[in-house]
């Protein structure tokens, strides 16, 4: 009787102390987990690092080789709500995610588009601007094609390397062919020198040249192929930080800053004579 | 003058053609080619009047061409300590030495830079800029009273990781060569050279540091010229981990103004300016 007694009693000790022990194992769980966002280190260190790649006009230099941009704007505002400076990384387009899980930054604010592609690698906030691709053709070359025009063999896109706008050429035109570049001036020069038919990229780039160049290139359609939205990528498994920056976004979405920056430079031209084109 | 009364009338024949074949090669690019030049906007990237603080500085490809001046300068001193121990190693009488060096010779000779420069600066810089703490000193020294003296040296401190990332990588990748051309000098000085050191007494650093090395250094500072100016050419490659150098500096210009041509041949004429003026210099100081 005593024995039983005794082994019951060790038992619901033994238990006791498992369900304690598990109980502290979740709490410093959570705490480590908040301890190691990116959050407290950019608290800690004083510091927003973000990595950025220049495309016009999200990021771009001035004539002073300073840089501006919408995403300028929005990641120094940002650090300003945080209290912390802000330093750019600008990076080559093509290593930005890599980049960016290496630890070189704290985050990328360069008009990236949520790709679930992207997303298996990276984490995204919620979108802070939505902009759609255009298709920018020669005129010459594609006088009277029709949507189904564009998608045949014969027809040579030329795109950005790394860009969505791949993915959306390849599932809009899928006989196309596609040549690539690694940034975004070669395409257009390749579309006005007619060595391709067409490329797409995000607006108000398509708009723009064709504006320039009236009478070589024009936007076939004055709609927008599968406008994605652009967000914040971070590293995985942070949630205290998409939690920062999804509240941060929404907050000045409802206030209306996004919009009115969004159309300061997207929209307007106040901006062109601080980078010449 | 000595060189044009030096020129034979087949030879002005010859340069007509040429010049000829370039200007037909001229007309038909710029037939084909749909692009407005706009040549007067390039000198202001170099040289800036900037618009708000009202002064001179150095603009965009002036700022790159400074830190892949830097760079080149870092990473071959660098790739010389370390050719040298290389070169050593590979003329070492220690087997392993000798493989362990022959190894990593080989992996370099054989894989093709850009590769390296990835592998390296994913797998060998980050982890040690992490290790070392690196960014943390340099932003300290960039918010600090006298940034002004280190900015001489390191550029903008803000981005000194990325400066020490990529003089690192350049170094690791160009010391392969540097290597083999300190072991090539070690091995062209003659055998008796070395047994004659060795009957009078001297351990193995004597012979090297009193009879080899001081020999085979008369050798190899030619082939350690061109090395350098290939390191030149080669910096532009870090532009890929984005270290802000000349190439990397010319795309952004090209990627704000879109000014595709006049950016790159500017950049090509800085690269070759200072390729061609140092191989003349060395060629000068070689006499």
């Amino acid at each position: 009787m005593t024995l039983t007694r005794r082994a019951l009693g060790l038992a619901l000790a033994a238990a006791m102390s498992l369900g304690g022990a598990g109980h502290a194992l979740a709490q410093s769980t959570t705490q480590s987990l908040s301890g190691e966002s990116v959050i407290e280190s950019i608290k800690r260190e004083g510091v927003l690092k973000v990595g950025i790649s220049m495309f016009r006009p999200w990021t771009m230099r001035d004539v002073n080789g300073d840089l501006i941009g919408f995403e300028i704007d929005v990641a120094q505002k940002l650090a300003d709500d945080m209290g912390v400076d802000v330093e750019w990384t600008p990076t080559a387009w093509d290593g930005i995610i890599p980049a960016l899980v290496a630890g070189q930054f704290d985050v990328i604010i360069s008009g990236m588009s949520i790709r679930p592609s992207r997303n298996l690698t990276v984490n995204f906030s919620e979108p802070y601007a939505y902009s759609g691709a255009t298709v920018l053709a020669n005129r010459a070359m594609t006088e009277g094609f029709t949507l189904e025009d564009f998608n045949s063999p014969d027809v040579t896109f030329a795109a950005r390397r790394g860009a969505t706008t791949v993915e959306t050429i390849m599932s809009v035109f899928p006989e196309a062919q596609i040549v690539q570049f690694d940034d975004e001036g070669a395409p257009v020069q390749e579309v006005l020198n007619g060595n391709v038919h067409a490329t797409m990229s995000s607006e108000p780039l398509p708009s723009t040249e064709a504006r320039r160049y009236p009478e070589t290139l024009y936007v076939p359609f004055d709609y927008a192929f599968e406008a994605s939205g652009e967000a914040f990528a971070m590293r995985k498994g942070d949630p205290d930080a998409i939690n920062f920056f999804n509240n941060w976004i929404s907050l000045h979405t409802r206030n209306g800053w996004l919009k009115e920056r969004h159309d300061y430079w997207f929209r307007g031209e106040e901006w062109a004579d601080q980078v010449p084109e | 003058m000595k060189l044009i009364r030096r020129l034979h009338w087949v030879d002005w024949v010859i340069l007509a053609l040429v010049v000829l074949f370039f200007g037909y090669v001229w007309m038909q690019i710029s037939d084909t080619l749909n692009y407005k030049w706009r040549w007067h906007l390039i000198p202001n990237y170099i040289l800036g009047w900037h618009t708000r603080r009202e002064e001179w500085f150095a603009n965009l490809l002036l700022q790159g061409l400074g830190t892949t001046i830097r760079i080149c300068l870092y990473a071959s001193i660098l790739s010389l300590v370390f050719g040298v121990i290389l070169g050593l190693a590979r003329t070492s009488r220690n087997l392993t030495v000798q493989l362990l060096a022959r190894t990593y010779v080989e992996f370099l000779r054989n894989i093709p830079p850009v590769v390296v420069i990835f592998i390296f600066f994913f797998f060998l810089s980050v982890p040690m800029i992490e290790f070392l703490g690196l960014e943390r000193w340099a932003r300290g020294i960039a918010r600090s009273e006298n940034a002004y003296i280190w900015e001489f040296f390191f550029g903008n401190m803000r981005l000194f990781p990325q400066l020490v990332a990529g003089t690192v990588v350049l170094a690791l990748f160009e010391s392969a060569f540097v290597g083999e051309i300190i072991r090539a000098g070690i091995q062209s000085v003659e055998k008796g050279q070395r047994e004659a050191a060795r009957s009078i007494g001297m351990t193995y650093w004597q012979e090297m540091r009193y009879i080899v090395l001081p020999q085979a250094m008369k050798k190899v500072v030619p082939p350690l010229a061109n090395q350098f100016i290939s390191l030149i050419k080669d910096s532009s490659i870090v532009s890929l981990i984005s270290v802000q150098e000349l190439t990397f500096k010319t795309l952004e210009l090209v990627a704000s103004t879109r000014m595709i041509f006049e950016a790159w041949l500017t950049c090509a004429a800085f690269y070759f300016i200072i390729c061609f003026g140092l191989s003349r210099l060395f060629a000068r100081l070689e006499k």
